[in-house]
């Protein structure tokens, strides 16, 4: 029977190769779709873990009411009411800064932040935004100013970037570096050189190592004075990163911040990570229904061109059946036939979806292939069409022997 | 038409057990409110090395009849017997085991599969019944090198005469050594030349002993058949193959 249904594949080789075709285009889809999911909660949570233990501090602007807009770029706080809040008895002034964002280039999918996103942050507090996060080129923190002059400016501001942003600047950089990626060598603004944020010049201190997540992939890291001048916004930042001198006082710190301040919300980093999972409850609804409609569509596929497939064979089947052929031969030559459709498409499939991961995260694709979610994809579909193939199975089975002896 | 049993062949008593045997069959078939009587009650048996040919005009029924013999229909009443064992009251998938040991069926269309060579075709029933590869490839060469196609192994159904199509379908027939060979019109869809050709193989495999039943509405081929029954509206009549009157 196995080689009947090889025939059989072979023999209809224009509509093998379309169904195969189709199948693989759906394996493709599921494993995309599930990757880029994976990809953004674990991008998420690590985000969230890089906060932990530490006070998010914004306004209630429209956007922020939610608590959902993240990073808070929308947010604004006052200096005053942003120093008010630095000089709480609960604060610990060494690990907590005011911070500005600004948007410098779109997001590249729906929950990430911004491709390029500009972070003003005190210096010598770099570390409470990088959260440990090293450098893969350069360093991960400002340099001193003149050791003679600490008041003096420097020559150029710095700006250390994430490997996003160093790549989105790598056209307009003074000089850049080419690094290899998924993708082939990329360039990436070099050590050293100036780039352009608003008008305004910076050099290129470091570039933070790629193993981070997307907020710090994103980041234009400058100080903070400097991205005011660049927002031309002095007078106000867009949120502050609160450590409490104690764990313990992280919540009755919020309550207090929140009770002197109505204008302002607190968010900690359990709030933060609801929020996330609220944001990926949206999202993952939608991937879902892709998800889950390419399966529909591979199991319909598979369906039809399996119902197709026996309407056309009746005499061949009830010739089997004549000959003494039971129905369980019958029904393993159609359910072969259709496992032949499911492991040809998930051979076209999952390289497929290798090819349109790389295309469609670049850089971000790193380590992104995953044997689970490849082997996952191709197993639900193969069941769920298999399960649909029993149909037309059924059907074969059930052709009557006597149709072999008419002769038309 | 004549509802009385017709007369059967097995009257000598030393006559072993027939192979296969039918008791009282009738067929009738109802379509609506309309009610056709495709077979009167009939009575026959088939010995070990029968050639028996059933001859009639299109509608007489005889095609109604090798259906009922090769069990891929029911009786509306009566019985079949196979080698002694009733057959007519078996599930489908019983039948269909029976058909696969005993019955070898010939079909008037050839009914290869297309997409298989003639090695292959003849594989299928051998597989069907659980014969191991190497065996099966051997046996198949063999079975299609005794009907004249030792050359014609890999070719597929298209690449074949008619001829040669229907002398894979007869190897296919034989591949399980089946105690009964079905014929039905074997050499309808075949110029007389051709058709004589395959009524000689079929010929010189029951001189070898084989059992054969073949449906025919052609009489020249019908007469060269050990036992003659001649089928009008459905009841059957034994007559002598020999009797050139018999056949008027």
């Amino acid at each position: 029977m196995l080689t009947l249904a090889i025939q059989q594949l072979m023999t209809k080789k224009l509509r093998s190769a379309l169904t195969v075709l189709g199948f693989g285009v759906c394996v493709n889809l599921y494993i995309v779709v599930t990757t880029v999911m994976r990809f953004i909660t674990d991008d998420l949570d690590l985000q969230v873990q890089r906060f932990t233990g530490v006070l998010f501090v914004q306004s209630r602007g429209l956007a922020g009411m939610s608590g959902i807009e993240w990073p808070p770029i929308s947010s604004t706080i006052s200096n005053d009411e942003a120093t008010a809040v630095m000089s709480l008895s609960a604060v610990d002034p060494d690990r907590s800064t005011r911070v500005a964002f600004a948007a410098l280039a779109p997001p590249p999918y729906p929950t990430a932040p911004p491709e390029a996103l500009l972070v003003g942050i005190e210096p010598g507090k770099e570390d409470i935004f990088l959260g440990g996060a090293g450098a893969a080129a350069g360093r991960a923190d400002f340099p001193k100013r003149r050791e003679s002059d600490p008041d003096a400016e420097w020559q150029l501001p710095p700006a250390i970037l994430g490997v996003l942003a160093a790549r989105h600047f790598a056209s307009a950089a003074s000089a850049t570096t080419e690094v290899p990626s998924p993708v082939g060598p990329i360039a990436l603004a070099a050590i050293g050189s100036t780039v352009s944020v608003r008008g305004k010049e910076f050099e290129v201190q470091g570039v933070i190592e790629p193993e981070t997540n997307q907020l710090l992939r994103s980041a234009v890291l400058v100080p903070l004075d400097d991205a005011q001048a660049v927002l031309q916004s002095q007078n106000s930042v867009s949120a502050m990163l609160i450590s409490p001198r104690r764990a313990s006082d992280i919540e009755p710190l919020q309550s207090e911040i929140e009770s002197d301040h109505q204008e302002l919300m607190v968010i900690s980093d359990k709030q933060l990570a609801e929020n996330a999972r609220k944001l990926l409850d949206r999202v993952n609804q939608l991937f879902n229904v892709v998800r889950w409609t390419s399966v529909s569509v591979a199991a319909l596929l598979i369906a039809i061109v399996m119902f197709v497939s026996v309407l056309e064979r009746t005499r061949e089947l009830g010739t089997l059946r004549a000959i003494g052929a039971p129905r369980g031969s019958l029904l393993t030559l159609i359910l072969s036939e259709s496992a032949g459709f499911a492991v040809a498409g998930s051979a076209v499939g999952v390289p497929m979806s290798r090819v349109v991961i790389r295309q469609a995260l670049g850089p971000d694709a790193a380590g992104l292939r995953s044997r689970e979610i490849e082997f996952g994809a191709a197993g639900v579909l193969s069941v769920c069409s298999m399960l649909a193939a029993l149909m037309p199975a059924w059907r074969a089975v059930q052709v009557d022997p006597v149709i072999a002896l008419r002769y038309e | 038409m004549d509802s009385e049993p017709t007369p059967t062949s097995d009257q000598a008593a030393d006559q072993p057990a027939p192979l296969l045997s039918v008791r009282n069959l009738e067929r009738i078939y109802r379509l609506g409110e309309q009610t056709i009587h495709a077979l009167e009650p009939l009575n026959l048996d088939i010995h070990k090395g029968d050639f028996i040919a059933i001859a009639g005009p299109s509608g007489s029924g005889k095609s109604t009849l090798l259906q009922l013999l090769g069990l891929v229909d029911s009786p509306t009443t009566g019985e079949v017997r196979i080698k002694d064992r009733a057959a007519h009251d078996l599930g489908n998938e019983q039948r269909a085991a029976l058909r696969l040991r005993t019955l070898g069926f010939v079909f008037q269309a050839f009914n290869l599969l297309q997409m298989l060579t003639a090695r292959q075709n003849v594989e299928i029933a051998l597989a069907l019944a659980g014969c191991p590869r190497r065996k099966r490839r051997k046996r198949a060469e063999a079975l299609l090198a005794s009907v004249g196609l030792a050359q014609r192994l890999e070719h597929r159904p298209l690449q074949l005469s008619g001829g040669e199509r229907q002398r894979v379908a007869i190897a296919r027939a034989l591949a399980n050594d089946p105690d009964v060979i079905l014929a039905d019109e074997p050499t309808g869809n075949l110029d007389s030349q051709t058709g004589f050709e395959i009524v000689r193989l079929l010929e010189d495999l029951n001189r070898a002993g084989q059992t054969i039943v073949m449906v025919t509405h052609n009489l020249e081929i019908a007469r060269r058949a050990s036992r003659l029954f001649l089928m009008r509206d459905g009841s059957m009549r034994e007559v002598d193959p020999a009797d050139p009157q018999a056949l008027d």
